[in-house]
């Protein structure tokens, strides 16, 4: 008996690490500063997101494509928490030698600062950024309910409308408000925890409007369930070809959220060149092509710098127009 | 319903290949079901790559609903046996279940279990056949209102249940009210109680809450209980319930069933809510209120029932309107856009091969998952003969691990290692885990769901009553709260009424 015991035991036991070596638990060191032999160990991406979300799926997508381009591999660990900042944390943190590298989400670092205590602002000059990745635009939409189908017409609204947003601190938060703000329409926020439950409550005309992402949105705007009003990125969506930017409808009211490659600051620069190398061979590949296609991500595959260039832009032009129109977004309510 | 169209997703449900995919995925799904911590979700994540590589991609979204539903049976295994529940809506099954195992009948209470989870997926499974649009409309009409009305009913039911003293099952689920508060506020990202740490700036994860409270205390209580005496290992007296038990459960088993269709429609708290009410509903039509805790069979199969229905009709807001109710789902919608496919309205209509062979392939994955139950339900059991000793470092190792691979957090162990400590005392105490972990589960709902729907009234709080589905809910409340007191009050008009009916009445109402 004793030993069935302990045969089931060691069973027990082997299953649970056996499993939990699955779930991408690696801590073996990678790096090494010959390029050419880059990687020499498995290369961590942490993602500050639960398994699911766009950031976690376009993490993914990129772990293939550089396991594929350079060998090796590259497991994603999701460390969801604070926006991302709990992972941007472990990668300021980690050795420059090119075992841990992240995509990391414009928003943190440009839209995340607007909201939060300063002690927990994520600066851009603690990492390197190594290469860009991908636009994901976000859209207004309006619920049937609530018969709002362009800028002009919430000029009709009698007393408040009501904005969903994926959370206090996110694009789609500044994108809305910005909106309303600008527009002169009186306007209430409400928060929910990411972009389904804001799409059901826009759905079920709980809310009359919402900013959400346009992957989050677009099939019931194809089904005709909501009605989209703006996007908010540089130009229109290939996606969405009829709606207009927030421009063209005569807002002055810009707001993307991006993603890109970023490792920790001090990172050799050969080992950075055969990360941006592989990404690019991999954005060539008719799968990561597809990949974008159904996600509805726009390419942004720009150099580093240019990246930082653009945060750095990003980041001033939220600040004075937050300033500009007295918007506080740590307080909806 | 387009017949022809269901019988075709059955035809695409028998292809051998299609069918070997169902048994790998359901059986990866009880496996990692077993171990708390790694959910559906992870592991879908880890697995997706499969359906790139598959040569038929609906068969890889055969096997990747397979997980999910899979992990529902195992998710039963650990807390019958082990103390730990694995996810929030298994928590209430830890109650009777793990009582019925320390009186040997754990074998009674998994294969009840199984029985309850196959049929309560299977009549779930029925109804997302024949109502899925239908029933997907009334989960719109769930905006913020409703689910505050129906966390705060959730919060009442949490007073009712457990065993103990009824003050004592309130502090500790004002405490669970309390802990859910902590992280950085939803609505101002205003800090509470984080001490400046960014681990706590999302809140605490309920796995470390509930493995700490249930499992680790657990640990901790037996290694004092057990010192220096000799081990007898648990009698199994037998392994499958009788006659008896089965007649005696399957009513609950029933209405464990409806319960979870009908609240697992709803994205986020729903499947939690099901179980909960279900055993509610079980303690509340009981002859003998006072079985329930110390190992009532309705205890495990209502709440089992419920839980698996509420895991299977949460699949009806993904196929119909495209909305994934939790992690799991969110992991498949990214799956159905690798085939190319965006979940939502047109679904049903542009690729009903896929609609009907992944539900028409729940009914077979269902009854995989009951027959591979049975022998299994007997290797199981055995794990209780093996010696304290053994078992509670492999019992902490399960929970560290679990813990571990929610978010890659060594935070979380300490986390968790101090809510075994927690749930140690409380146990020497006198208090209940259980009231704690609901209420913190149902605390953040009822908070961010009343705040949501006070920006939504613009401050005007009469929209909660003039609401007609949280108006119910709430008269239901209210009816819950007086039905006692009226009850009492009937009976003091009654003369014939003795001293210790009377406190003993009082006594159940204070449950």
């Amino acid at each position: 008996m004793r030993k069935q015991s302990f045969s089931l035991a060691a069973v027990a036991a082997g299953a649970a690490l056996a499993l939990t070596a699955c779930g991408g638990v690696q801590t073996t060191a990678g790096g090494g500063s010959d390029s050419g032999d880059y990687p020499t160990g498995a290369v961590n991406m942490p993602v500050g997101a639960s398994a699911g979300g766009s950031s976690d799926l376009i993490s993914r997508q990129i772990s293939r494509g550089l396991s594929d381009e350079l060998g090796g591999s590259f497991p994603v660990i999701n460390k969801e928490g604070a926006n991302g900042a709990l992972a941007a944390a472990e990668v300021a943190k980690a050795k420059p030698d090119g075992s841990t590298i992240s995509v990391q989400n414009a928003s943190l670092f440009a839209i995340t600062p607007l909201a939060v205590p300063e002690n927990q602002v994520t600066e851009i000059s603690d990492f390197d950024v190594v290469q860009g990745v991908s636009r994901d635009d976000y859209v207004l939409v309006a619920s049937k309910g609530s018969g709002f189908d362009s800028i002009d017409s919430f000029a009709d609204a009698d007393g408040k409308v009501t904005y969903g947003t994926t959370g206090v601190g996110t694009g789609a938060q500044l994108a809305c408000a910005l909106t309303f703000k600008v527009n002169q329409t009186p306007a209430e926020a409400i928060p929910f925890d990411g972009g389904a439950p804001a799409l059901t409550a826009l759905l079920g005309n709980q809310v009359d409007t919402a900013c959400l992402q346009v992957g989050e949105a677009i099939e019931n705007i194809r089904s005709g369930k909501i009605t989209p009003i703006v996007v908010f990125g540089p130009e229109r969506v290939d996606f969405l070809p009829d709606v207009p930017t927030a421009q063209e409808s005569g807002l002055d009211v810009e707001v993307a959220q991006y993603r890109f490659m970023t490792v920790p600051q001090g990172t050799p620069q050969d080992i950075q060149d055969a990360i941006a190398d592989a990404m690019q061979a991999t954005f060539e590949t008719s799968e990561y092509q597809d990949f974008n296609e159904q996600n509805n991500l726009t390419p942004m595959e720009i150099s580093g710098d240019e990246v930082v260039a653009q945060l750095d832009e990003d980041k001033q032009r939220y600040a004075d127009l937050v300033e500009e129109y007295d918007i506080d977004l740590g307080d909806a309510g | 319903m387009d017949f022809s169209a269901f019988l075709d997703g059955f035809a695409v449900v028998s292809q051998p290949n299609n069918l070997l995919y169902c048994l790998i995925g359901v059986v990866i799904g009880m496996l990692i079901g077993v171990l708390p911590g790694l959910g559906p979700a992870a592991t879908m994540a880890i697995l997706l790559p499969i359906v790139y590589n598959a040569s038929d991609p609906v068969s890889a979204i055969i096997m990747l609903a397979g997980i999910y539903y899979g992990a529902q049976y195992g998710g039963t295994i650990t807390s019958v046996l082990l103390r730990i529940p694995g996810e929030a809506s298994s928590v209430v099954t830890v109650f009777d279940g793990f009582a019925m195992a320390k009186q040997g009948k754990a074998g009674t209470a998994l294969g009840i279990a199984a029985i309850g989870s196959f049929v309560g997926a299977t009549i779930s499974i029925i109804g997302l056949t024949l109502l899925g649009p239908l029933v997907a409309d009334f989960a719109l009409d769930f905006g913020p209102p409703e689910y505050a009305a129906l966390a705060l009913l959730g919060v009442l039911l949490v007073a009712t249940i457990g065993n103990g003293h009824t003050v004592k099952a309130l502090a500790a689920a004002a405490i669970g009210l309390l802990l859910a508060t902590v992280g950085s506020d939803t609505f101002t990202s205003a800090d509470r109680y984080t001490f400046g740490s960014l681990n706590l700036e999302d809140g605490i994860d309920f796995v470390v809450v509930a493995m700490g409270l249930f499992g680790v205390g657990e640990i901790l209580y037996n290694l004092e209980e057990r010192h220096g005496k000799a081990h007898v290992p648990a009698v199994i007296a037998n392994i499958w319930p009788s006659r008896k038990e089965l007649k005696q459960a399957s009513p609950a088993i029933g209405r464990g069933s409806l319960i979870g269709f009908v609240l697992g429609v709803l994205p986020g708290g729903g499947a939690v809510m099901a179980s909960l009410a279900a055993y509610a509903a079980e303690k509340r039509v009981a002859k003998k209120p006072e079985r329930f805790g110390r190992g009532a069979i309705e205890g495990v199969a209502g709440p089992e029932s419920a839980n698996n229905a509420a895991a299977t009709s949460s699949f009806i807001p993904l196929l119909t309107i495209g909305i994934p109710a939790n992690a799991s789902m969110a992991m498949l919608y990214a799956a159905l856009l690798v085939v190319g496919v965006t979940p939502g309205p047109q679904l049903i209509d542009e690729r009903p091969d896929l609609f009907w062979g992944v539900i028409n392939s729940m009914y077979i994955g269902n009854l995989i998952l009951l027959l591979l139950s049975i022998p299994l339900v007997g290797v199981f059991v055995k794990i209780l003969r093996i010696r304290p000793a053994i078992l509670a470092p492999i019992t902490a190792l399960i929970t560290i691990l679990g813990v571990y691979t929610i978010r890659n957090s060594v935070f979380d162990i300490f986390l968790m290692i101090i809510f075994g400590v927690i749930g140690y005392i409380m146990k020497k105490t006198g208090f209940e885990p259980g009231p704690m972990v609901l209420a913190f589960v149902l605390g953040s709902l009822i908070e961010s769901s009343f705040r949501r729907s006070m920006l939504i009234f613009d401050g005007d709080a009469t929209g909660f009553v003039t609401r007609p589905i949280s108006g119910t809910i709430l008269a239901f409340v209210v009816l819950v709260i007086a039905m006692p007191l009226i009850k009492k009050a009937f009976r003091r008009r009654t003369p014939s009424t003795d001293v210790t009916s009377e406190s003993s009445t009082r006594e159940d109402s204070l449950r």
